[in-house]
């Protein structure tokens, strides 16, 4: 069934398809209008489904992680200060190897206050040992929250699933909505490996000496590089099953160009419209769209890389004194590869600037006529 | 010490840091320095109600739709709840903890529920069985002496009760309004008394036609006569005709007597009669004009019935006090002073002074007097010890005469209907002591709800059921988080005009949904309700649920003594005490 819904009503879709057991969140612009659909959804009986109200997302991702303890599915959704907020906990849940799905709009990090688009609260949680998959429309979220349960609990490693706010959580799309039963057939009960049983207690997350320590995030590291693998299957099923999908990375435009844009969350669409433009216009440039962030699809992206020259790379988010924090990735991926193209790093966009298709021809035009960047950092529509 | 644990390598380690196996021989609960347990408290609502009402539990019937089952319990301790719930002055409900949350619970209501569903069942209590033990008699059918001979009743004893009226019920039906409290109301609750097997004669007036002597043949005697003499109001021409007593005025109305009344009535006083009358007489097509000596701060009469008084046209003149009634043929000419407030006297409020000069005189075709009422000594028996009025007796009731009893308004000062019924409770266990040689005096200690005076007849039954903390739970012990703000419900009351066209009683008691809104609001302090928060919050899954879901234990093996269900309890169920070390 073909529905016109927000981004953020997709994922309340995605979330009631999972028969997710435990929701615990604490509202925050512009999340809050998942949690309150999944709340009033819980509320009128029509999903079975703890919805536990905390007084703060520290609380609500602890409360997620005793849930997910228990053996039960568990989804939470956030933003920006609430994600900050959350941060302790996001170690917690790797570090216990719970496959937790969270959403997170993203949104700026005051101050200057900002409720609008900026990747850097999701993307300051690089290190939290997090999946991270990046979207860039409402079809993706509600089938990226599906699929996410899967690759969580196979790999059990928690998943962020990140989109745009405003540009997605509150905008209306054309979306399909697959039946229970076709959701059902892709994504089984979850199976726990541990689970909290009081007849037979266990102690959860003891202290590990410096004799095993490393040897647990030995394992969160092997955990991690199964991702790629699994995730594909998972991917591949979908396809099968759904027939649509999404790769770590999507190449579209031409096969191989001189030029790649490399671009994630909604900026994609728009790239997608300048490139087939300055395609016809006899440009070299094809673009790239990376879906998922953590980890780092490196292989991916070196197949793709082919002959380019250069590469264009638009960031939405600021790591201040390095500057936009895909490129700083993408370099540290190529160092150690024989084919390194220039890499020209652009941040724009921040705090819900548009990143018009002007722009981004800009970005395009602006790496055709350089042969390598002035700058570390390309500043994108600044105002001097 | 434990031995040190190594792994080789990553590939024999399990995915996080585990026990390896379960963790039952760690008995945590060896760190607790206090020690959490379930324990049921005093309501103060219950502490308050003279009768000694279990009301939580009552409550928590009805919020159960069970309405019979609240009915039973509320039989257990009081044979009239129509009657209470209907013109108690509910105690209960100034002292209920929600007061301090937003409004009290309508008890008072809520036990009228249950007595009205209980008589549309034409449901009435169990018969005793037949053979009976002593004989008892009990003198006057008031509130005192039919509590007395309920319990009684149920006790096995075969109870006489002697009624000098050719009604039984008392001051519950001579002195109160019909408005107030219908007559069926009334004959249905002392129909079930007498279904007990109680012989109820009327028409005997103690003192004349019956005597002691004539009661030799009962093992104990309760003298619950009452106090029916209106006090005189001490000045000249207070004794003319066309004045009246207002028991006597009200005791004519409410037997349905004729009563012969000019249009412009004065009523001297500030209690309850003295509005009980102006709104009879109002009913009657009069104008009631009340002169009461102080303001309406000191006026004893209850609040409600004040408004209802003034709704219903009723004057009331305070700081007036009448020194002389003249009379001029048919009219009443009163000579009144004006007062005002000075020091406080004995009973805490300011007495009335008089402005000297300030005379003024204020016409009626009748004058009421209603300032009090006294107890009739003069038929009681010789030997029976008075003071100021009242017959004394020990703590129990005893007279110190052997096997005579006295209570109700005859023995107290405080003279209303749940007291009376209280009195006549607490006697008879102490004659069901004095006939069987129990320490009455102990007997009281043991059922004492909260800090007395009330008593638990359930658990001098029942001496092992629903023990209970006598410590009465306050609003701070509470966890209030727990309960949303709402209205208390309110009874709907007749249209002015109408109420004033007749004796119809002028309220209408709760439908079952709103009885059971009303049940929930009730915080039920001190008695579990399920609620299970110990069990959710419990950080140590030291819970444990036993069968049904009332009934938790703590497990003491693992319990550390965190106190999180002593604070997460809405009400104040679980203690807290230091661990005995």
């Amino acid at each position: 069934m073909k529905k016109v819904i927000t981004g953020n009503q997709a994922v309340a879709y995605g979330v009631i398809l999972s028969r997710v057991d435990v929701i615990s969140a604490y509202p925050i612009t512009p999340q809050t209008t998942i949690v309150e659909e999944l709340s009033e959804l819980t509320a009128s009986g029509r999903m079975k489904t703890v919805f536990l109200k905390v007084e703060s997302e520290h609380s609500a991702m602890a409360a997620l992680i005793g849930a997910s303890t228990g053996g039960v599915r568990c989804f939470t959704a956030t933003s920006s200060h609430g994600l900050a907020y959350m941060h302790e906990m996001l170690h917690w849940a790797s570090g216990a190897r719970l496959p937790i799905v969270l959403v997170n709009v993203n949104r700026a990090i005051a101050p200057p206050w900002n409720i609008w688009s900026d990747q850097s609260d999701s993307l300051s949680q690089r290190d939290t040992g997090w999946v991270q998959l990046y979207c860039e429309h409402n079809q993706e979220v509600l089938d990226t929250v599906l699929q996410a349960y899967r690759i969580a609990e196979s790999v059990k490693l928690p998943v962020m699933v990140v989109l745009d706010a405003y540009v997605l959580s509150h905008t209306s799309e054309p979306v399909e909505i697959p039946t229970a039963e076709e959701v059902d057939a892709f994504l089984p009960p979850y199976c726990p490996e541990y689970t909290i049983d009081t007849q037979e207690p266990m102690a959860f997350s003891t202290i590990a000496t410096p004799d095993h320590f490393l040897e647990f995030r030995y394992k969160i590291q092997k955990a991690m590089e199964q991702v790629p693998e699994i995730a594909k299957k998972v991917n591949d099923e979908f396809r099968s099953r759904f027939n649509r999908g999404y790769g770590a990375i999507e190449r579209y435009g031409k096969e191989e160009a001189d030029i790649l844009l490399m671009t994630s969350g909604t900026v994609t669409g728009t790239s997608r419209i300048v490139v087939e433009k300055l395609n016809r216009k006899g440009y070299d440039v094809c673009g790239l769209k990376i879906k998922r962030f953590r980890p780092f699809p490196v292989e991916e992206i070196c197949k793709e890389i082919k002959g380019a020259k250069k590469v264009a790379i638009i960031d939405r988010n600021l790591s201040a004194g390095v500057g936009g924090i895909f490129a700083q990735e993408l370099r540290a991926s190529l160092y150690s590869r024989e084919k390194r193209p220039q890499i020209f790093g652009f941040v724009s966009g921040l705090g819900g600037r548009d990143i018009t298709p002007e722009l981004i021809e800009e970005a395009i035009q602006y790496t055709v006529d350089h042969p390598q960047p002035e700058e570390e950092i390309l500043w994108l529509g600044l105002k001097k | 010490m434990t031995k040190q644990f190594v792994f080789k390598g990553a590939s024999q380690m399990p995915m996080i840091s585990v026990s390896l196996g379960h963790m039952d021989w760690n008995k945590t609960g060896a760190w607790r320095a206090q020690r959490p347990f379930y324990e049921d408290k005093t309501s103060p609502c219950s502490a308050a109600c003279p009768v000694g009402n279990d009301i939580v539990g009552f409550i928590q019937k009805i919020t159960e739709e069970d309405f019979e089952g609240a009915w039973n319990l509320i039989r257990e301790e009081n044979p009239f709840p129509g009657v209470c719930g209907r013109v108690c002055f509910h105690p209960c409900e100034s002292k209920c903890n929600r007061r301090e949350y937003d409004e009290p619970i309508a008890i008072h209501a809520l036990e009228r529920f249950v007595s009205d569903f209980a008589s549309n069942l034409n449901k009435k209590i169990r018969k005793g069985p037949g053979a009976r033990k002593n004989k008892i008699a009990v003198i006057g059918s008031g509130p005192a002496g039919m509590s007395c001979a309920y319990h009684l009743a149920k006790l096995d004893y075969d109870v006489t009760v002697f009624e000098s009226s050719s009604l039984a019920g008392g001051m519950l039906r001579t002195g109160i309004p019909s408005y107030r409290l219908p007559k069926d109301v009334l004959d249905r609750e002392i129909s079930n008394i007498a279904e007990l097997g109680v012989e109820i004669r009327t028409g005997i007036p103690f003192g004349e036609g019956l005597n002691l002597d004539g009661l030799k043949n009962y093992q104990a005697i309760f003298i619950a006569t009452g106090a029916h003499r209106g006090r005189d109001l001490h000045v000249p021409g207070g004794k003319g005709r066309g004045v009246f007593s207002g028991l006597d005025l009200l005791k004519k109305i409410n037997l349905g007597r004729k009563v012969t009344l000019g249009d412009k009535i004065a009523i001297v006083g500030g209690g309850n009669t003295a509005i009980d009358v102006a709104r009879s007489v109002v009913r009657l097509g009069k104008k009631a004009t009340i002169l009461y000596r102080r303001s309406k701060e000191e006026m004893p009469a209850f609040g409600e019935e004040m408004v209802e008084a003034l709704e219903e046209g009723v004057k009331i003149r305070y700081l007036v006090n009448p020194i002389r009634i003249q009379q001029k043929d048919s009219l009443h000419r009163l000579e009144c002073l004006r007062m005002e407030l000075g020091e406080k006297d004995e009973s805490g409020r300011r007495k009335p002074v008089p402005i000297p000069g300030s005379n003024f005189f204020f016409e009626a075709d009748n004058v009421i007097i209603a300032a009090g009422e006294e107890v009739e000594l003069f038929f009681l028996p010789k030997g029976l010890e008075k003071r100021e009025g009242i017959v004394l007796t020990q703590r129990d009731g005893n007279t110190g005469a052997r096997g005579i009893f006295a209570g109700g308004d005859l023995t107290s000062n405080q003279r209303t209907v749940a007291h009376a019924i209280g009195s006549g409770k607490k006697v008879a266990l102490a004659i069901d002591c004095y006939l069987n040689g129990k320490d009455s005096e102990e007997a009281l200690r043991q059922i004492l709800t909260g800090e007395g005076p009330s008593i638990s007849m359930f658990r001098y039954l029942h001496p092992q059921e629903r023990l209970m903390n006598p410590h009465v739970v306050t609003f701070d012990e509470l966890n209030t988080d727990y309960f949303e703000p709402s209205r208390r419900q309110r009874e709907t009351k007749d249209l002015i005009k109408k109420r004033i066209k007749g004796f119809r009683e002028i309220t209408s008691g709760f439908t079952e949904g709103i009885a059971m809104e009303e049940a929930e609001r009730c915080f039920s302090c001190g008695t579990c309700v399920g609620c299970e928060n110990c069990y959710v919050f419990c950080p140590d899954a030291s819970i444990i649920k036993i069968g049904e879901v009332l009934s938790h234990q703590v497990d003491y093996d693992f319990c550390k003594g965190c106190g999180i269900c002593f604070s997460e309890c809405p009400r104040g169920v679980i203690s807290l005490k230091e661990e005995a070390r």
